[in-house]
């Protein structure tokens, strides 16, 4: 059985000076993959990777990335195996990006002739190649961007955590950047955690889901099996169009997104879409069909968020 | 549209490497060295160098020639040749050798707040002090380098010139070599310390100067409004300068020993704590 990429138990973080945990509590096992880390700000996303790279030790519970132990003495070993691509611009403006990533190459433990002929190739692969000798301040985003993302793979990461990899991107720069994330996993078989704001990237890249609220976890797992447990949005085919009051009613079943011809859309109230065969039958009319459509994944999220209990899915 | 490499090769093995303070020490001196101010100091330290020389070389012709002897009979009396003039090698570059310290060391650590790169080392096998010892170590390292040939070029040039009888003592480099170590800690901790609580290079330099000066400033008031000698050990320039003296044993030295002892550690204990608290990982939002 393949290790998993990060296991917790009951795992809590707690800030010297804070006087409640940071994040409570927390039980998780991820398997290697794209995993999306969700949550509004404050949730404890930034607390969770400090604690992942080793820089916060747990004040209860435990936990494993890449099978080594969270808060024992090996958290310099651990981080030569992660590579982190932070949010903001941590680039040092007056040298290039080429000296720039074989000074991060050298840090992680590259030899120094090692780290130069590293960075060349990194930097090639994320798309810079006659621009890596020009000092950075001179960088568009986009290339600032693939900087950062080069600096976290020149030591070939078994796992990289990238924070807002997209930020400040127009749309192309946006869609070369996922790519690149998409290609991380697919060719070097490294493990990404993806810590964004904007849903539409997590949704197009991450196959594994976490969302993180007020430093707990409301809801981990498959991208298919999450979707299909926090699925609320259906299509309900009646054998004959409905009468007013059998209309009127259905907002017992949740609320009614449109209607057509025998066809309504609704956000259910209950997961469980059995419920809408009990109600027909009980108002007289006769459902043929109930089609899940397709949630966004704002609103699995917003549903996760608010929802009484996490919902954790097991299936990968 | 960029062209992507089929793929990336693994990486060598990691094993390799030097020490994480090594590489943080060789990219600032790499950095140094790419600023017109590594060059402008290189040439004045050269020139101050060459001076020095060109003294004990007059001074050897003035011995051995007796042509020169009404002028020998003068430098007599610039040439000491005594405990002085050993601790004397090294002093006149003090106050240049400040002003470096402070433009390099201020921004030391204020740049990497600037640019914030050391959340980024952090999450890299670098520890703390890892990157504490590599600021130090720079900033310590650079003054001795400097002050090195100082040292060690007019020793070694009034050996081969007059041997034993030269101006500067056989011994002189065991007594300037241990007395520089330590002004150099000194100047290096006090300026880690204040680039620490600086956000700009700028504001390090600032910070560094303002500190020297300040605390020189406050000792030379109470010295004189009291007439509490010992108080001078508030000065690091001062106490920088008296290290060499009182190693070689001068008659009178700026500072005495108890107090450069008390002052020296109370400066480099004070401004080491500071800049340990100010780059610790709790600082560093990720």
């Amino acid at each position: 059985m393949e290790m998993p990429l990060i296991a917790f138990e009951n795992l809590e973080v707690r800030y010297p000076t804070a006087s409640v945990p940071a994040l409570k509590g927390l039980s998780l096992t991820l398997e290697r993959g794209i995993v999306g880390l969700l949550g509004p700000n404050g949730s404890g996303k930034s607390t969770l990777l400090k604690a992942l790279l080793g820089l916060l030790t747990p004040s209860r519970g435990s936990g494993t990335v890449l099978g080594v132990p969270l808060g024992g003495g090996e958290a310099a070993r651990l981080r030569a195996r992660i590579g982190y691509m932070p949010e903001y611009d941590a680039l040092i403006e007056d040298a290039s990006a080429y000296e720039q990533v074989a000074f991060w190459g050298e840090l992680s433990g590259l030899a120094p002739e090692a780290a130069r002929d590293r960075a060349h190739e990194v930097l090639y692969f994320v798309g810079l190649d006659e621009a890596r000798y020009r000092p950075v301040s001179g960088y568009s985003t986009g290339m600032r961007q693939r900087v950062k993302l080069a600096q976290a793979l020149v030591h070939s990461p078994e796992l990289i955590f990238l924070d807002e990899p997209t930020n400040g991107l127009d749309p192309d720069g946006r869609r070369r950047m996922l790519d690149l994330v998409l290609r991380v996993h697919a060719e070097l078989g490294t493990g990404v955690i993806l810590a964004s704001h904007l849903l539409g990237d997590v949704e197009r890249v991450a196959d594994q889901l976490v969302i993180l609220d007020q430093g707990q976890i409301k809801a981990a797992g498959s991208m298919t099996g999450l979707r299909r447990a926090l699925a609320r949005r259906v299509e309900l085919r009646f054998l004959d169009p409905l009468e007013p009051a059998q209309e009127a009613a259905l907002t017992e079943l949740g609320t009614v997104l449109e209607a057509r011809n025998g066809l309504y859309d609704l956000e259910l109230t209950e997961a469980e879409p059995a419920g809408a065969f009990r109600w027909a039958q009980a108002r007289g009319a006769t459902l043929v069909q109930v089609t899940p459509r397709h949630d966004r994944l704002d609103e699995v999220l917003l549903r996760a968020l608010h929802g009484p209990a996490p919902v954790l899915d097991g299936g990968n | 549209m960029p062209i992507y490499a089929p793929s990336l090769p693994p990486a060598p093995d990691l094993r390799h490497g030097q020490p994480p303070a090594v590489v943080l020490m060789r990219f600032d001196l790499t950095r140094l060295w790419r600023q017109k101010i590594g060059r402008f100091f290189g040439f004045a330290f050269l020139a101050m160098l060459l001076w020095k020389i060109a003294r004990i070389y007059v001074d050897h012709l003035l011995n051995t020639n007796q042509a020169f002897k009404p002028m020998q009979d003068f430098a007599r009396t610039i040439l000491t040749q005594g405990a002085a003039f050993q601790a004397d090698l090294l002093n006149p570059a003090s106050y240049l050798l400040w002003f470096l310290v402070a433009l390099v060391g201020g921004g030391l650590v204020a740049r990497d707040t600037l640019y914030r790169v050391r959340p980024l080392m952090y999450a890299h096998p670098v520890a703390p002090r890892d990157y504490l010892l590599a600021k130090l170590g720079f900033a310590s390292v650079l003054p001795f380098a400097i002050l090195l040939p100082f040292a060690l070029l007019p020793w070694l040039m009034s050996l081969l010139l007059a041997g034993l009888s030269g101006p500067v003592w056989v011994t002189a480099p065991l007594r300037l070599l241990p007395a520089m170590a330590v002004s150099s800690v000194l100047m290096g901790s006090l300026a880690v310390g204040a680039s620490s609580m600086a956000s700009t290079p700028r504001a390090g330099i600032g910070w560094v100067l303002g500190l020297v000066l300040g605390a020189g400033t406050l000792a030379s008031m109470i010295h004189h409004l009291t007439g509490f000698r010992a108080i001078d050990a508030l000065n690091p320039v001062l106490l920088a300068e008296a290290w060499p003296q009182l190693l070689v044993g001068v008659d009178h030295p700026l500072v005495a020993w108890v107090p450069a002892l008390v002052g020296t550690a109370a400066h480099i204990g004070l401004w080491t704590f500071v800049a340990a608290k100010r780059t610790q990982p709790s600082e560093a939002v990720l």
